[in-house]
């Protein structure tokens, strides 16, 4: 019999007032629009360890894309890996609407406003709050925290063959194993599951959930379908098809293979919350990297674990992004953005067991702290999906 | 040992390369669910993570790979033969059948 991986997951985090565990701890600098970029940056510039969320959107939004906006930008600041959070916007009611959000989990967060007070006076006073916080947390300390209390998610990108044969059967052996300890996975790329989509709808974990899945799936096909255009180049993407993905359905099914096999115990929309202990969780989303990472951070993941063929480099602001590649020529020709590398996977010289302790012996020292390829390399890609366009 | 091309399953019709393949080089094809292994003369260069055929396929033939059905070959393969977007195609999305059908409902109103 195997051994637990358990036992030797010695992990440490950060423990928020709420309970919630992060594993980093970010100052966010959140504009609420795009006009707040400007006064944002400025002041993660002029302070060590402040990180600004720039954005196009913001304005005239109305409904439920407007909603999603919301949900997106507090859940960045309510996130686990967020120590506390200036929210900057250009007037100040929409702006204390996103604070007000985050306050509920009981960290700091303050509000600022350009109007009648311009870029500069805003940057001073906001800096000075930013100064604050970046030096409280400084003092706080990482303590002994369990997988269970942890979100986690997953994303492949520019995949090939080389995932669905080798990469995301070793990622989803090491969701298993974190599901059965009690982590929550969340996955998504509703339009990526074309093909096998009855796969993922029997694994639902009751008919509610297997009728909500559908229903979102379906919804997510009619509006492509609804363009009434040839998708080949975009999904799959250029970069699929040089990998040697032919078809939907053929990149589908390789996608799947990294939710491993445990049931899908929820069902939810994008950027819905997500709490530790619910296991495999389906969010909506698109498929591209960037967009699913940020929704799944919305969500409350603290920690993505990205595959990929060949060589999607996507990383986020908050949330270490750990990149695993079977794929030889990405491992060589794009090795910096590689953390987890199973080239001997795919020829056979390990087995799936062996490939997953590898993804999970990574994932444990970047819980403690260990920078991913995308950290170092500032790879920041923070997108908010956009659901139709603004009034 | 290493592999040069494997299956997901026996029974599928494509297995994938997982180093460049050159034509004339004679592999045998181990899946990954175990099963027969396919020995095949390879007809084509086939690169790394792109696919070879197992079997001679019609144009029209519905290409199983994973167990599942993955596309339709537009144009017919002998086994050995290289498989991707010059000869198979996708069973699914509409390509604007829907919108058409949408938009000749309108027109039906009118």
């Amino acid at each position: 019999m195997r051994k637990p991986a358990s036992k030797t997951m010695a992990l440490t985090g950060y423990r928020r007032t709420n309970g919630a565990v992060g594993v980093r701890n970010h100052v966010l600098i959140l504009p609420v629009d795009d006009l707040s970029n400007s006064a944002s940056e400025g002041v993660a510039r002029l302070i060590n360890g402040a990180t600004a969320l720039p954005h196009p959107y913001g304005r005239l939004q109305f409904g439920e894309d407007l909603e999603l906006t919301f949900r997106t930008l507090s859940g960045h600041g309510a996130n686990p890996n967020v120590y506390g959070v200036v929210v900057i916007g250009i007037e100040p009611k929409w702006t204390d609407r996103v604070a007000s959000a985050i306050a509920k989990t009981g960290k700091p967060v303050e509000t600022f406003s350009i109007e009648r007070h311009g870029d500069l006076n805003v940057i001073n006073a906001a800096s000075r709050a930013a100064y604050r916080m970046v030096q409280d947390a400084s003092e706080l300390r990482r303590e002994p925290i369990q997988v269970s209390e942890l979100v986690l998610s997953i994303k492949c990108g520019e995949s090939d063959p080389t995932l669905g044969l080798a990469g995301n059967k070793a990622q989803g052996r090491a969701v298993d194993r974190l599901v059965d300890m009690g982590a929550s996975v969340i996955f998504g790329e509703t339009s990526e599951l074309t093909g096998g989509e009855h796969l993922i709808a029997n694994r639902c974990a009751t008919p509610a959930l297997k009728r909500k899945f559908m229903q979102i799936y379906n919804d997510y096909i009619r509006m492509i379908e609804d363009q009434g255009v040839d998708l080949l180049g975009s999904q799959p993407t250029e970069g699929n098809i040089r990998g040697g993905l032919s078809t939907i359905e053929e990149k589908a099914l390789g996608n799947i293979q990294k939710t491993g096999s445990r049931p899908v115990n929820a069902v939810l929309n994008y950027a819905e919350p997500v709490k530790p202990g619910q296991g495999l969780v389906f969010m909506n989303s698109s498929s591209a990297g960037a967009e699913q990472v940020t929704l799944c951070a919305a969500g409350g993941s603290v920690l993505h674990f990205f595959t990929t063929g060949q060589g999607n480099i996507v990383g986020h602001p908050i949330i270490p992004v750990i990149k695993v590649s079977p794929n030889p020529i990405t491992c060589s020709t794009m090795s910096e953005h590689i953390d987890v590398k199973l080239p001997d996977l795919l020829v056979g010289d390990i087995n799936l067991d062996q490939a997953a302790d590898r993804i999970l012996e990574v994932f444990i020292r970047t819980v403690n702290g260990r920078m991913t390829a995308a950290e170092l390399l500032r790879h920041n890609e923070f997108v908010i999906t956009k659901l139709y366009p603004s009034a | 040992m290493a592999h040069r091309a494997l299956a997901h399953k026996s029974t599928d019709d494509v297995a994938v390369a997982v180093a460049d393949l050159k034509a004339g080089e004679e592999l045998s094809i181990a899946s990954l669910e175990g099963g027969k292994v396919h020995k095949v003369k390879l007809l084509e260069d086939v690169p790394l993570g792109h696919k070879i055929a197992l079997k001679d396929m019609p144009s029209g033939h519905v290409v199983i790979e994973y167990g599942e059905k993955v596309g339709q070959m537009t144009q017919a393969v002998k086994k050995g033969g290289y498989v991707h977007v010059h000869n198979i195609r996708t069973l699914r999305w509409d390509y604007g059948k829907a919108s058409k059908a949408k938009n000749s409902r309108k027109g039906g109103r009118r």
